[in-house]
């Protein structure tokens, strides 16, 4: 529904010789090799046993494919593996949830309405996401604590909900929007919950999938903050999980790996998903009319 | 917006005001807290070891946030242009985000490796087989900011690619009946109408600069925390050093505060001077 | 009261006597070190530990304590991950709750005895009639405390040092392999003729533990900082002498930089060794398993070789400590769990699981360890003989990184002299030094 009442549609493009396009891949491609090397070796070595893992000069290609040996040591290992992936996926979607309703409507007072103070009220809240996490750890601790909220999901999902980037974000697009849609629908009679709604959202698809990605992904891979209210599996997340098979002087290196690959597969679907948000332009013409 | 307001406040902004009064105090976590006045910041100005983080990120910052911005942005304008692989390529720029870093670090230790590496091979023509970018105090400010470009570039080329989506395509088509060249479109249409998007870019690259943990704490994980004589010690691994392998929790609040000072400052800095660069569509032609 | 005290140390002599008399086989078994006690009232204690594969192990020694010697007794056993272990207790002493019980190192625990975070266990240890110098010295020394000296941990395990070394490139190479006697000319000797164009003879100096502080060691120096932390002991003649010995290997080529191996620690040491690109390396009984299972050519471990004059060869052995919280509602119960942890029985799991020797020093015990890793032409017993001469660790957390591996790095990768990095590693130390009373 959202958004596909015609006002996207095919995005502008060049038309772009074809030895450019040669030009083009060939320094994407080249760049995209860096970018994918550790990932490729995640990969290779979630299939190695862990004699070549770490072997020098370093290797790629597994000799002796083991990825169900390994698969299997993990989940003897670590038995709860499943269950964290599930307290990371709950997680994850409770935060990002929260984020969009409390975050949309924050970013759309900000980008739409001026009142005494409301830039300073913006810069303080943007001030909250420049201290640096190590900083507040255990007053944050001792408040979650105080409310009673230790190893249960709350501690996770609630502080969680509020975030300073995505109203940023948020705000950054609704700031795009020309306003005269808004002025047409509020002379229709919108108020501004139907506006934002109707209009802002729908206009904004691509970057309410950016902040999507981005606040999925940070939520999938936070790690510090889980660890320290947490200390059951029950609420355990997979992040926690994979450094939970790290002892003091053994790091089995294959179980890493394809614990790390196992909890990655997730993100990897979600940004194919999210992707197709990116390649529709916007068009105005089907709302100014 | 009150909620959001009142949530943000109330889950960080008490503990950031519970941090700024423990850096009046002297405290190890077990101790009692003991109230010093400002002797902590008196000891940071003092402190080498924090002027030498302040450098070491401020060099950081300057190395990777440009470098950075100028590679998230084509990338995300080459790869917002019909292409074969586009998605492909997409998700392989994406990748670095959701790799596992330690994974991570492995391989980019052996890309920095002597002898074996894949740069040290790729240098040896020029005679560079054999540099110790890890351990020189001179050199492992290179790799850091490297890896640091790594990480970032698929989360703002997906806040670039975004951006571009937002610029209403009659525009481009306008332009092409005026007859603009390529550059002419960019410069006339594309750069004005994805100022709000490079601004947030910018602000938030700047303020993770000025976080940077843990790509120093991986790198450095294999040889000493932070890189011989701190040579790669950033302020935010500075401060969690103090706070948790000293005990130095007072001592560690204050160098917060005085890092929250100096990126608060930063980012007023550029909200104010957006006026001049950035375009909203909502607030004008 | 005092006559049956004297009785019983009457029967005490007698028994030792009687079994001191029957044969070794019988003896072994039934000898008992420490023995666990029956605890008063039951309760829940919480307890943390740092790894999975303990955590195994402590669960089922658990299991059995409450079975048979602590009924109705709970343990909410928790596992935290060992790299954010002590960040976490740190978070959890800030809040004023610490475990009841938890593991601790040697490194670490001069900060929490030191602000009276920790329970004195001594009393327990006289009440369960606990003699604590069963233990070696550099077992449970750095957890003494206090003007009594009172032991504030039970000891759980011990690691020592010893040289792993690659037999097909000795075979290669037309060496002997080293005997336990051989000294450090017979090792530089065999380093020279092990390297060739493609392999360095050794790599023996990385990190704390299973590097330098061992040839340091040798020569009759404390490592690092004398017990007590009452002055630094890098700038003596015995540091300097272990130190440009090892420089002087490197210099020679027979041994890579770090930054060659790809690390400073002794990890990658190990890798690099069992990837065939080194013949000798200095390592932990913990790597006794990954070698086992993991390394393709013949190899084997043997002592670290002696200095020429003192003739002694010594591992540097590090326990980790069981401690309970200064704190806990239950100090009686705490306390008998962590006797029962220590005790023959609760030992027991942790040699019978092979990779984590046991610290309580019983023979048979011993044995057990070594047993566990089955049929191997590894002679394990390295490692149980050099608990014998061995070094306890002196060291703490706030100078940890600095000689753990920036020292390394600066003499062995960047090429500053000995005398110079000695030096500035004394000075970056000095604050830390407490002046003797």
């Amino acid at each position: 529904m959202l958004g596909r009442r015609g006002n996207h549609q095919t995005p502008f493009y060049d038309r772009i010789p074809l030895p450019t396009v040669g030009v083009i891949l060939t320094v994407l491609c080249a760049g995209a090799v860096v970018m994918v090397l550790p990932f490729l070796w995640m990969v290779s070595s979630a299939c190695k046993p862990p004699a070549e893992i770490n072997r020098l000069p370093v290797t790629w290609a597994p000799q002796n494919v083991s990825c169900a040996e390994n698969l299997q040591a993990l989940y003897a290992t670590s038995p709860h593996f499943t269950r964290y992936m599930l307290n990371t996926a709950f997680m994850t979607i409770g935060r990002t949830l929260g984020q969009l309703v409390t975050c949309s409507l924050a970013a759309y007072g900000f980008a739409r309405f001026r009142f005494p103070g409301s830039n300073l009220i913006f810069a303080v809240l943007l001030g909250l996401l420049m201290v640096p996490f190590q900083a507040i750890v255990i007053p944050e601790y001792l408040l979650i604590r105080g409310l009673g909220w230790l190893d249960l999901f709350a501690a996770i999902i609630v502080p969680g909900t509020f975030s300073a980037f995505a109203l940023f974000l948020l705000r950054q697009s609704f700031k795009q929007i020309p306003l005269e849609l808004e002025e047409a629908a509020e002379i229709d009679g919108a108020n501004p919950l139907q506006i934002l709604w109707r209009i802002v959202l729908p206009l904004s698809t691509p970057a309410l999938a950016a902040f999507a990605v981005i606040t999925v992904q940070a939520a999938w891979n936070d790690f510090l903050w889980p660890l320290v209210v947490t200390t059951s599996a029950e609420t355990r997340v997979v992040t926690v999980g994979i450094a939970l098979l790290q002892g003091q002087r053994n790091t089995p290196w294959n179980l890493l790996m394809i614990g790390s690959l196992l909890a990655t597969l997730p993100m990897l679907v979600m940004f194919a998903l999210l992707q197709r948000y990116f390649i529709e332009g916007i068009s105005m013409s089907g709302l100014k009319g | 917006m009150l909620p959001n307001t009142l949530g943000l406040l109330f889950f960080f902004g008490i503990p950031v005001l519970v941090a700024f009064y423990t850096s009046f105090q002297e405290w190890n976590a077990i101790q009692p807290p003991v109230f010093v006045g400002a002797a902590n910041f008196e000891r940071l100005v003092r402190d080498d070891a924090f002027w030498n983080a302040l450098k070491n990120t401020v060099v950081l910052a300057v190395m990777s946030v440009p470098v950075g911005m100028a590679l998230s942005l084509s990338v995300a304008l080459l790869l917002n242009q019909r292409l074969p692989a586009r998605n492909l390529l997409r998700t392989a720029y994406f990748l670095p985000v959701v790799t596992s870093i330690v994974a991570a670090s492995i391989v980019w230790t052996w890309i920095f490796q002597p002898r074996y590496g894949l740069l040290g091979n790729l240098l040896a023509p020029l005679g560079l087989r054999d540099v110790n970018w890890l351990t020189r105090p001179d050199l492992i400010l290179y790799p850091v900011a490297v890896v640091t470009i790594w990480l970032r570039l698929g989360f703002d080329m997906v806040l670039f690619l975004a951006g571009l989506q937002a610029i209403p395509r009659e525009l481009y088509e306008a332009a092409l009946i005026d007859g603009a060249n390529r550059f002419q479109r960019f410069w006339h249409v594309t750069w004005p109408l994805l100022s709000p998007t490079t601004l947030l870019v910018m602000v938030l690259s700047i303020i993770s600069a000025f976080q940077i943990f843990d790509q120093v704490y991986v790198m450095t994980s294999r040889t000493v925390r932070g890189g011989v004589g701190g040579s790669a010690t950033t302020l935010a691994l500075f401060l969690y050093m103090r706070a948790f392998t000293n005990s130095e929790f007072g001592y560690a609040s204050a160098v917060a505060l005085v890092l929250f000072l100096i990126i608060l400052g930063i980012t007023v800095f550029q909200l104010i001077v957006q006026r001049r660069w950035v375009f909203y569509q909502s607030e004008g032609e | 009261m005092s006559r049956t005290a004297r009785s019983i140390a009457l029967l005490t002599v007698l028994v030792s006597l009687l079994v001191l008399a029957i044969p070794a086989q019988a003896q072994e078994m039934e000898e008992e070190a420490i023995a666990p006690a029956p605890c008063a009232e039951p309760g829940t204690l919480t307890m943390w530990v740092w790894d999975e594969a303990w955590a195994e192990i402590i669960g089922n020694a658990i299991e059995d304590w409450k079975a048979n010697y602590c009924p109705g007794a709970e343990v909410n056993l928790e596992v935290q991950p060992w790299g954010q272990y002590w960040d976490l207790l740190k978070t959890n002493a800030a809040s004023g709750d610490l475990p009841d019980v938890f593991n601790m190192s040697q490194t670490n625990v001069f900060f929490y005895l030191d602000n009276g975070a920790l329970m004195n266990l001594q009393p327990y240890w006289d009440e369960y009639g606990v003699d604590t110098t069963i233990w070696g010295t550099g077992l449970v020394d750095p957890y003494r405390w206090g003007e009594d000296n009172d032991l504030y941990a039970g000891p759980v395990n011990w690691d020592t040092i010893a040289v792993y070394y690659n037999k097909d490139m000795f075979d290669a190479a037309g060496l002997e392999y080293p005997t336990a006697d051989w000294t450090w000319d017979d090792f530089a000797a065999a380093a020279e003729a092990l390297t060739t164009d493609t392999i360095y003879g050794a790599a023996v100096y990385l990190e704390y533990q299973a590097g330098y502080p061992n040839w340091i060691a040798a020569t009759g120096t404390t490592p690092i900082i004398e017990a007590g932390r009452t002055a630094c002991t890098l700038t003596e003649p015995g540091s300097v002498e272990a130190l440009s010995f090892l420089k002087g290997l490197l210099d020679a080529g027979y041994m890579p930089t770090p930054s060659i191996m790809g690390g400073a620690s002794a990890d990658d040491a190990f890798n690099f060794w069992a990837s065939e690109q080194v013949a000798m390396i200095t390592g932990g009984s913990w790597k006794l398993t990954d070698a086992l299972n993991n390394v393709a050519f013949n190899w084997d471990v043997v002592q670290l070789p002696r200095h020429p004059e003192t003739g002694r060869s010594r591992s540097i052995l590090h326990a980790v400590g069981y401690v309970a919280s200064a704190r806990t509602a239950q100090p009686d119960l705490a306390a008998n769990l962590i006797l029962y942890l220590v005790s023959d029985a609760g030992q027991t799991f942790f040699a019978e699981g092979g990779n984590v020797a046991p610290a309580n020093p019983s023979p048979a015990l011993q044995q057990m360890w070594i047993d566990a890793f089955g049929d191997t032409n590894v002679n394990i017993q390295t490692f149980v003989d050099a608990t014998v001469d061995s070094q306890g660790v002196t060291v703490f957390d706030e100078i940890w990184d600095r000689i753990n591996s920036e020292l390394v790095l600066n003499i062995f990768d960047l090429g500053v002299s000995v005398e110079e990095e000695t030096q500035a590693a004394c000075e970056f130390i000095a604050p830390y030094v407490v002046a003797e009373e």
